[in-house]
């Protein structure tokens, strides 16, 4: 008797949930993996049973990662490639689109010191407007958007089809802060499940309840007034026009202080000034600079001075062709000329041969037409 | 002989007297004095028994010792006089120490710290930093310069005006109390010519008749981005909550401007360049003889021009001085700033005096190569007779606004002319020569604010 009680009530309750999804509430979770699936076999994603009401989820093995596209890390020169085609192909779709969107944070900091992604970034982080959000969950919720990436690997130049998905949270809607929801849309490379964070810039109604009223916010509990975001510039990031925020010099500070404008030996790397780049470094040569507080202008100029005392100076000239390094400094290797890898597991020794500097997308016709676009938008008002 | 004889006689003497006397009593002795002398003392070996350690000059039973010497010394009026001078001496001299000498050398350190390689790991200036859409840095027309080839007997003059904020009214009382002549004067603003105020077209309209300069300022440098997308397309104007107060203000203003009042504020320079003037003279500290670089908001010293980020020349009003790190505040959380017109003088008073700047953080590979010490004592005399240095570094005068708060601030190598118009201060002119002398003129503006 009790047995079938309880089982009418687990089926009543089972029916209930079925029933309520098919009468249109939104998705508690992302794109089930049968649904989306291309290359791994099954689904890497974290389930995250603990946030039942979390949208977005990542892999188990890295948090940068989708686990639906993706079954491991990549090691360092295919993120550099792969993170700069998502840029790209993100950029052209959205000024295809007419979404106002801008990047920030990390990105923004890449964008200030060398017109590129910081080499150890492992994500990149853009901003829309609420305008946008919007325009994008009505029309383009669930797309799929596919380029033909050239890869410089091979020497045909054969052409590799890679596909993008923008996946919008249905939380976009709840403007209030939400700890499991902050992110309110993904762009996704279905190829490898890298990803960027797309969040929204709202006003601040409790802000301008106070008195303030050019408070903005953004869910993932940052705040900015609207006059340092608008109105944007344009510039240009990876080779594609972008749209900067105002003073991108005051958000840099707040955010990373007056450091990240200035210091030129982090992460493992050393910005060359010559080049305009980031260049990575061996552990062992960026311990031994900051150590022994190596005086900054005798070294930072004369780099070769560096591959000099390590013998890698056929390896320093071409980063793509050193060894993968570990994105934070916790190595510790005394063996300096022996060391090839790191011990992480993004690493593989035969990938760093290849020299993969950058994948472009399908034509560079399409980033000149983007500039063009970009130049007459700027001569209307001359008109 | 004699004598000893006679002594030991007197000593036997003695002795048998005492010996037969059977007495040892000191009281006991015979009534003569002389008897009681005795020679014994003369077979005594002296010796330090007892007294194993050496008290050497401190020991108090020694008259010659420290501390009785001392003693005496102190009872003695005269150096107690003396040493109650010596004490004043060194009171003063430590007072002096910590209000003058200290601050000064402390405040000497903080600016020149910020210029030596290898006191941190970081520096201005090497970052690619933001675009400038637009001339960053014009040269003055040569026909335009006090003193110039097109002006031999020196007639001309430059007229410096801060931030005029839209104020036509305080404009022109300024320029008829200075008998502003166009066809001797040529009128320079340091940007912010516009906003805020209540006639804004009608300032560039007065600028564009007088034939007037003037560097892009962070309110035009707002607008003319701001105009990329409002300008030209038929979008209904998004009104304050939509935006915000100074955007709306931004899209109103821009809707009052004309095409030609668009195309001059985007011809405005992020830097204007004045050459040495010719006919000042090359002597004396009290008259502008160098070069003056006209900007909105300030310049870190020692670096390019061209590596200067055009956020900050427009809106620094502080330097970190320790990296150099401008900033848009006065005073930043990490607590290093330093009014960026300071670092900049005392930079340019070294570079007037002749002081080497080789020590310096370089900006390019050249640069440092250039910079190498030879080694070695030949090396040095040899580099001292034959180097040139790659860039020539001169002293250089700057011209800003945008800082209300601090309001006029003339000194030697910068003048500051915003002295707050539109919020009720005053308009600053600065008239300068072709001899070099400046004088300031400045007129009574209204609140607009």
């Amino acid at each position: 008797m009790r047995l079938r009680f309880g089982a009418l009530a687990y089926s009543f309750v089972f029916f209930l949930r079925t029933a309520a999804s098919t009468h249109g509430r939104f998705a508690t979770r992302d794109a089930p993996f049968d649904q989306v699936r291309e290359i791994p076999e099954r689904s890497h994603q974290d389930a995250d049973e603990d946030e039942p009401e979390k949208y977005f989820h990542e892999s188990t093995f890295s948090m940068h990662y989708d686990g639906r596209f993706a079954d491991k890390q990549l090691n360092y020169n295919e993120r550099r490639s792969s993170l700069t085609a998502l840029m790209q192909t993100y950029v052209s779709t959205m000024n295809d689109i007419g979404a106002e969107t801008w990047i920030m944070h990390g990105s923004l900091l890449g964008w200030y010191w060398s017109r590129k992604t910081l080499p150890w970034d492992l994500d990149i982080d853009v901003m829309v407007s609420e305008q946008s959000i919007h325009h994008l969950a009505n029309y383009y919720n669930m797309t799929v958007h596919t380029f033909s990436l050239s890869d410089r690997n091979t020497e045909d130049g054969e052409n590799r089809s890679s596909s993008y998905m923008l996946e919008i949270n249905p939380h976009y809607t709840n403007s209030t802060l939400d700890s499991v929801n902050k992110i309110d849309a993904r762009w996704i490379d279905t190829s490898t499940g890298l990803f960027i964070d797309i969040t929204t810039l709202r006003r601040n109604s409790t802000a301008q309840a106070l008195g303030c009223p050019d408070a903005m916010m953004v869910k993932d509990t940052h705040h900015y007034n609207y006059d340092d975001i608008f109105p944007l510039r344009q510039s240009t990031f990876e080779g594609y026009p972008v749209q900067i925020p105002y003073a991108y010099a005051e958000l840099l500070m707040e955010e990373y202080g007056a450091k990240a404008l200035s210091e030129v030996y982090f992460q493992n790397h050393r910005f060359d000034p010559g080049r305009g780049e980031w260049m990575a470094l061996r552990y062992a040569e960026f311990v031994r600079l900051r150590d022994e507080g190596v005086v900054f202008d005798a070294k930072f100029w004369d780099a070769g001075a560096i591959c000099k005392d390590f013998g890698t100076c056929g390896n320093y000239r071409n980063p793509v062709d050193s060894v993968s390094l570990p994105a934070s400094s916790g190595e510790r290797d005394g063996d300096e000329d022996e060391n090839e890898t790191a011990v992480h597991s993004q690493q593989a020794t035969a990938e760093h041969n290849k020299p993969s500097s950058g994948a472009q997308t399908e034509d560079s016709v399409l980033s000149s037409r983007l500039l063009e676009q970009r130049r007459r938008a700027s001569q209307r008002w001359q008109a | 002989m004699t004598e000893q004889k006679m002594e030991t006689r007197e000593d036997e003497r003695k002795m048998d007297y005492s010996r037969n006397e059977g007495n040892t009593h000191p009281e006991y002795s015979p009534s003569l004095l002389i008897d009681r002398v005795a020679n014994g003392w003369r077979g005594e070996v002296k010796t330090d028994s007892g007294d194993d350690r050496e008290a050497g000059p401190c020991d108090l039973e020694d008259e010659g010792s420290c501390p009785n010497i001392s003693r005496r010394i102190i009872r003695q009026r005269r150096s107690r006089r003396m040493l109650a001078l010596g004490l004043l001496l060194v009171a003063l001299a430590y007072y002096a120490w910590q209000a003058y000498l200290r601050p000064r050398m402390q405040q000497e350190w903080d600016l020149k710290e910020g210029f030596l390689p290898g006191r941190v790991n970081e520096t201005y200036g090497i970052a690619h930093a933001g675009d400038f859409d637009g001339t960053r840095i014009q040269d003055i027309h040569p026909d335009l310069v006090p003193g110039g080839a097109a002006d031999h007997k020196g007639k001309r003059r430059l007229v410096f005006v801060g931030d005029i904020h839209g104020c036509k009214e305080e404009l022109l009382h300024l320029l008829s109390k200075v008998d502003f002549d166009p066809a001797t004067d040529h009128l320079v603003a340091t940007g912010d010519v516009v906003s805020k105020g209540p006639d804004s077209p009608g300032v560039l309209d007065e600028l564009i008749k007088l034939g007037a300069q003037s560097v892009r300022g962070n309110h035009e440098d707002r607008l003319v981005q701001a105009a990329k997308t409002v300008l030209g397309k038929n979008v209904p104007l998004s009104s304050a909550a939509d935006t915000s107060k100074g955007y709306s203000k931004d899209q109103v203003l821009l809707m009052e401007l004309k095409p030609k009042h668009m195309h001059y504020l985007h011809d405005m320079p992020l830097m204007l360049r004045i050459p040495a003037l010719p006919l000042a003279k090359k002597k004396g500290k009290h008259h502008i003889r160098d070069e003056m670089i006209v900007v909105h908001a300030g310049l870190v010293p020692h670096v390019p021009l061209d590596r200067q980020d055009p956020y900050f020349v427009m809106n620094m009003r502080s330097i970190d001085h320790k990296t150099h790190v401008p900033s848009a505040l006065h005073e930043t959380e990490r607590g290093n700033s330093e009014p960026w017109f300071d670092v900049w003088g005392w930079y340019q008073e070294r570079l007037d005096r002749g002081r080497s700047t080789s020590a310096f953080h370089v900006y390019s590979h050249a640069e440092w190569l250039e910079n190498q010490a030879p080694n070695g004592w030949l090396g040095k005399l040899r580099g001292l007779l034959v180097t040139k240095p790659m860039r020539k570094l001169k002293p250089q005068v700057a011209v800003y606004g945008h800082d209300s708060k601090m309001g006029l601030q003339v000194h030697r190598w910068s003048k500051g002319l915003d002295s707050a118009c539109v919020s009720g201060g005053q308009l600053t002119a600065m008239l300068l020569d072709a001899k070099g002398k400046t004088e300031i003129v400045q007129v009574e503006c209204k609140n607009h604010t």
